[in-house]
C-alpha cells in the first residue's frame, strides 16, 4: 500500500507538470506525425492497395483455369497480374515481381477427369516469409474450393450416367438416400485427395527475413514501432529525475525515517514510470490506429497477435523503468541525469534502430544495434506490427529485452546510493 | 522518568572520517533534549541514526526499549523526523503532502482526515491548507515541515534545526509549537540546533556536540555555571608567565589562560565554514580569563596590566550563557 501511495503522490505531482505532459503525450505524436506525414511518399501511399501482387502464367488457357485466375483474384489479398511465361520469369530474376503462379497446362481437361493436377509457385529468394504463406493459404484456399467443385460435379455426372443407362430394375438403387450418401463421400474424398495441389520454391528464411522490410517499408510502418520504443525509453529520465528530486528536497530521508521498506519505497518510485509509460504506449497506439486515420495517413495495423503486442509493450515499459534506476543510482546530479539521459536514450535510440528502419540500421552498423534494448524491442515491435507474426515468433526479441531488464535492475539495485 | 532513548556509544564512519565518534546520552520521558553544535558536528548524522536513515557503523540505541538495530520497524512507528530540509513536495498543497505521509504511516480514511486536520490546527495552517506549498513564505514552509512529522503522534520527536531561514515571528511560532506538544501531549523531543537561545529557551538539557563527539552535557544552568561570572578575552601585544600568575592572583578571577593562535580548518567541500576565529583574537596574543564577577574582574585585570605597562590591543567580555560555554570548550564560536 505504501507503494501505491507514493506512486500516487509522484502522479499527482507528474500530471501539474506541463513540460512533462509534452514530452511523454505530445512529442511521441507529433513525431509519429511528422514521420509519417512528412516523409509518408518514401513509403506508401494512402490509396495504395495492400493486397499481395501475384503475378500468373496460364499455360492451360481454358474455363477452369480461367476460373481459379478470378476466383483468385476475387479471394482479397492477392493481386493478380497475368504474363506470358518468359515476360514473368524476366521480371522475377529482375526482382520487379517476388513470385510466379504457374497453371499448367491439362488443368481444365485434368479436373473435368478428375485427375490431379499441380500448381507452381517459385518465390524469389527476396520475398518476405509472411506475403509467400499468405499467398500459399490463398491459392491453396481457392484450390480446394474449386477441388471440392469439380469432384461433386464429377460425381453427379458419374451419378446420371449410370442412372440413365442402368435397367428399370435397378432404378430404386439411385435413391435420394443413396445420392446423399454419395455426396458425403465426395466430401470425404475431396478432403483427403487434394485434386489441386500447389508446390512452392521458398527462398531460406534468413533471404526473407532481410528482404521483407526492403519490400514494403512505409514510413508509417518505422514510426510508430521506432518512435514507441524512443519516447517509453525517454520515460527513464522522469524515474531518474523522480529520484533525484526525491533526495534533493530532503523527503528521501523522510521516507527512510518512515516505517517503511527500501524495497517498497524503490518500487513506489518505479511504479510512475510503469503506469505512465502504458498511458503513453496507449495514447501513441490510438493516435496510430484513429489519429492517422483523421490525417490522413495509413492507420498503423495492431498486427494478429494483441496479447504478444501487450506483453511486448509491457516488456518495453519494464525495461525503460529498469533504465530508469540505473540513471537513478549512477548520476549524482540533475546535470548528470540529463547528460547520461540525452546520451543513453537518444544515443541508443538512434542505434537501436528508433529512427530508421532496423534493416538500413544493419547496413550501416552490422551487428552493433544488437548491444541496445531499443534494438530488440523495435524488433519485436516491428515483427508483430509490420510483419503479422505472433507471439511464438518473437521469443528471442522478448528474452534479451528481459535480460536487460533484470541487468537493469541487477545493476540499480547494486549502485543505489540510500544514504 | 524513564529514558524514552538511550544511546550507547553511538559511530558513523565513512572510510577514514568519523562523522560520529562514539556519543552516548539518554532522554528522559517527556523532556525537550538539546543536541548543540556547530554544522558539520554530527548532529544531523546522530539523529540520522537514530530515526533509522543511517545505519550505524556502531553501538546502538534504544527507543521506548526497542534497538535501533534490531527492531527499527517498531523503532519508525514511534519516532518522528523533521529533517533540517524543507521535506515537502512543492507543487502539492499542505493537506496534499500532509494526506501522502499519513498514508506511509499507515493511516487512513477518517483517521488520516482527523490527524490531518490536527496538526494543521497545532501549526496554525487550517486556513491556507489547500494551497500549494511554493506558495507559502519560508516560515510556513517550516511549519507545514513539523506537521508532516507529527502526523503519526510519534512518542518521540525529532526536529533538525527546524527554524532554519525563519522569520522571527514564525520562529516564535514554532517554539510556541514546540512548547505546547511537550507540555500537553507530553511529547518527548530531541531538538538540534546551532541557535543557543533557541536551546536555552527550549530545553531542559542540553549535549553539546563538537566534531563528532560529545563534550558536555547536563541542564542549562549547571552548563553555564561552568564559566563563573563570565569569560574575558584580552589581547595584548606580548606575555610572559610572570603576567599570567598576576592576573590569576586578581580578585575576582578563577581561571587565567593563553590561548594560542586558532588554526580554522578550511571549510568542507560543499559546506559553509562552519566555524570562525575567536572572537577578540588580537594579531599578537590572547588571554582567557574566566571571571568570578565579570564587572569586578575587568577592572582587576586592565589597572593590573597598566601597572605592568601593557597595552590591552583587545578585549571583549562574554556573558555566562550557552555561547559562553561553547566558545569555552571548544575555543570556536558558531555562525550566526
Amino acid at each position: 500500500m505504501a507503494a501505491l501511495s507514493i506512486a500516487y503522490k509522484d502522479l499527482l505531482i507528474l500530471f501539474k507538470n506541463r513540460g512533462v505532459i509534452l514530452q511523454l503525450f505530445v512529442m511521441p505524436i507529433l513525431f509519429t506525425a511528422l514521420f509519417s506525414g512528412a516523409l509518408g511518399s518514401l513509403g506508401s501511399s494512402q490509396q495504395k492497395d495492400t493486397r499481395i501482387p501475384l503475378a500468373v502464367v496460364n499455360l492451360d488457357g481454358n474455363e477452369s483455369a480461367t476460373r481459379f485466375i478470378n476466383s483468385l483474384d476475387a479471394a482479397g489479398g492477392v493481386r493478380v497480374e497475368t504474363y506470358q511465361q518468359s515476360q514473368a520469369q524476366a521480371l522475377l530474376d529482375e526482382s520487379k515481381i517476388m513470385r510466379i503462379l504457374t497453371i499448367p497446362s491439362g488443368f481444365t481437361s485434368n479436373l473435368a477427369s478428375n485427375q490431379p493436377t499441380t500448381l507452381q509457385i517459385i518465390n524469389h529468394k527476396n520475398a518476405a516469409i509472411q506475403e509467400t504463406e499468405a499467398v500459399r493459404l490463398v491459392v491453396e484456399g481457392v484450390a480446394q474450393e474449386m477441388t471440392l467443385e469439380s469432384q461433386i460435379l464429377f460425381s453427379l455426372q458419374q451419378m446420371g450416367d449410370m442412372q440413365a443407362n442402368a435397367p428399370a430394375e435397378f432404378q430404386q438403387a439411385f435413391s435420394p438416400k443413396v445420392m446423399q450418401d454419395q455426396a458425403k463421400s465426395q466430401f470425404e474424398s475431396a478432403r483427403s485427395q487434394e485434386l489441386i495441389t500447389v508446390a512452392q520454391r521458398i527462398p531460406t528464411q534468413q533471404a526473407q527475413a532481410l528482404s521483407q522490410a526492403e519490400n514494403n517499408p512505409t514510413m508509417e510502418d518505422v514510426a510508430v514501432p521506432g518512435f514507441t520504443v524512443l519516447f517509453v525509453f525517454l520515460t527513464a529520465q522522469t524515474t531518474a529525475l523522480s529520484i533525484y528530486t526525491e533526495k534533493k528536497i530532503g523527503s528521501f530521508r523522510r521516507l527512510l525515517a518512515a516505517p517503511i521498506s527500501k524495497a517498497t519505497m524503490l518500487a513506489g518510485k518505479m511504479l510512475p514510470n510503469l503506469i505512465t509509460g502504458i498511458l503513453q504506449v496507449a495514447v501513441i497506439f490510438a493516435f496510430g490506429v484513429w489519429g492517422m486515420q483523421i490525417l490522413g495517413l495509413k492507420p498503423v495495423s495492431l498486427g494478429n497477435d494483441i496479447l504478444a503486442l501487450a506483453l511486448t509493450l509491457l516488456l518495453l515499459v519494464l525495461c525503460s523503468t529498469a533504465l530508469g534506476l540505473v540513471i537513478a543510482a549512477v548520476a549524482r546530479t540533475e546535470g548528470q541525469i540529463g547528460g547520461l539521459s540525452t546520451l543513453l536514450l537518444w544515443g541508443l535510440g538512434f542505434l537501436g534502430g528508433c529512427f530508421m528502419p532496423l534493416f538500413l540500421l544493419e547496413r550501416f552498423l552490422k551487428q552493433i544495434p544488437m548491444a541496445v534494448p531499443h534494438y530488440w524491442a523495435k524488433r519485436a515491435l516491428e515483427n508483430l506490427l509490420v510483419r503479422g507474426l505472433g507471439l511464438g515468433d518473437i521469443g528471442l526479441e522478448l528474452a534479451v529485452l528481459s535480460g536487460f531488464t533484470i541487468l537493469f535492475i541487477a545493476f540499480g539495485l547494486w549502485k543505489f546510493d540510500f544514504d | 522518568m524513564p529514558a524514552i532513548l538511550e544511546v550507547d556509544n553511538l559511530v558513523k564512519k565513512y572510510g577514514d572520517f568519523e562523522a560520529v565518534g562514539g556519543v552516548s546520552f539518554e532522554v528522559e520521558q517527556g523532556e525537550v533534549f538539546g543536541l548543540l553544535g556547530p554544522n558539520g558536528a554530527g548532529k544531523t548524522q546522530t539523529i540520522s541514526m537514530l530515526t533509522g536513515v543511517i545505519p550505524p557503523t556502531a553501538g546502538t540505541a534504544r527507543i521506548d526499549g526497542y534497538d535501533i538495530r534490531t527492531q527499527l520497524d517498531k523503532v519508525k512507528k514511534i519516532n518522528g523526523l523533521v529533517p533540517q530540509d524543507l521535506a515537502l513536495y512543492p507543487t502539492l498543497s499542505a493537506r496534499a503532502n500532509l494526506n501522502f505521509f499519513g498514508r506511509i504511516y499507515g493511516l487512513r480514511g477518517r483517521e488520516l482526515k482527523e490527524r490531518v486536520e490536527d496538526v494543521l490546527r497545532i501549526v496554525a495552517l487550517t486556513d491556507r491548507a489547500d494551497q500549494r506549498v511554493d506558495k507559502y513564505s519560508g516560515g510556513m514552509k517550516r511549519r507545514v515541515n513539523i506537521a508532516a512529522g507529527l502526523i503519526h503522534h510519534p512518542k518521540l520527536f525529532f526536529l533538525d534545526e527546524p527554524t532554519v531561514g525563519v522569520d522571527p515571528q514564525s520562529r516564535n511560532h514554532i517554539f510556541e509549537s514546540v512548547q505546547r506538544l511537550n507540555r500537553e501531549r507530553g511529547m518527548s523531543i530531541v531538538y538540534t540546533s546551532h541557535y543557543m537561545e533557541e536551546v536555552e529557551l527550549l530545553c531542559n538539557r542540553v549535549a553539546i556536540i563538537d566534531q563528532g563527539k560529545i563534550i558536555a552535557m547536563d541542564t542549562i544552568k549547571n552548563l553555564i555555571s561552568m564559566l563563573g561570572g563570565g569569560v574575558i578575552y584580552v589581547g595584548l601585544p606580548q606575555v610572559n608567565d610572570e603576567v599570567l600568575a598576576g592576573l590569576r592572583d586578581l580578585p575576582a578571577v578563577t581561571e587565567v589562560s593563553l590561548v594560542s593562535q586558532p588554526a580554522t580548518p578550511p571549510p568542507a567541500e560543499d559546506q559553509e565554514p562552519e566555524v570562525i576565529d575567536r572572537p577578540p583574537i588580537s594579531p599578537e596574543t590572547l588571554v582567557k580569563v574566566v571571571a568570578k564577577n565579570s564587572q569586578q574582574a575587568i577592572v582587576n585585570v586592565i589597572n593590573h596590566l597598566n601597572q605592568q605597562n601593557l597595552n590591552v590591543t583587545s578585549l571583549e567580555i562574554l556573558e555566562p550563557n550557552l555561547e559562553s560555554v561553547f566558545l569555552h570548550l571548544t575555543g570556536k564560536k558558531l555562525r550566526e
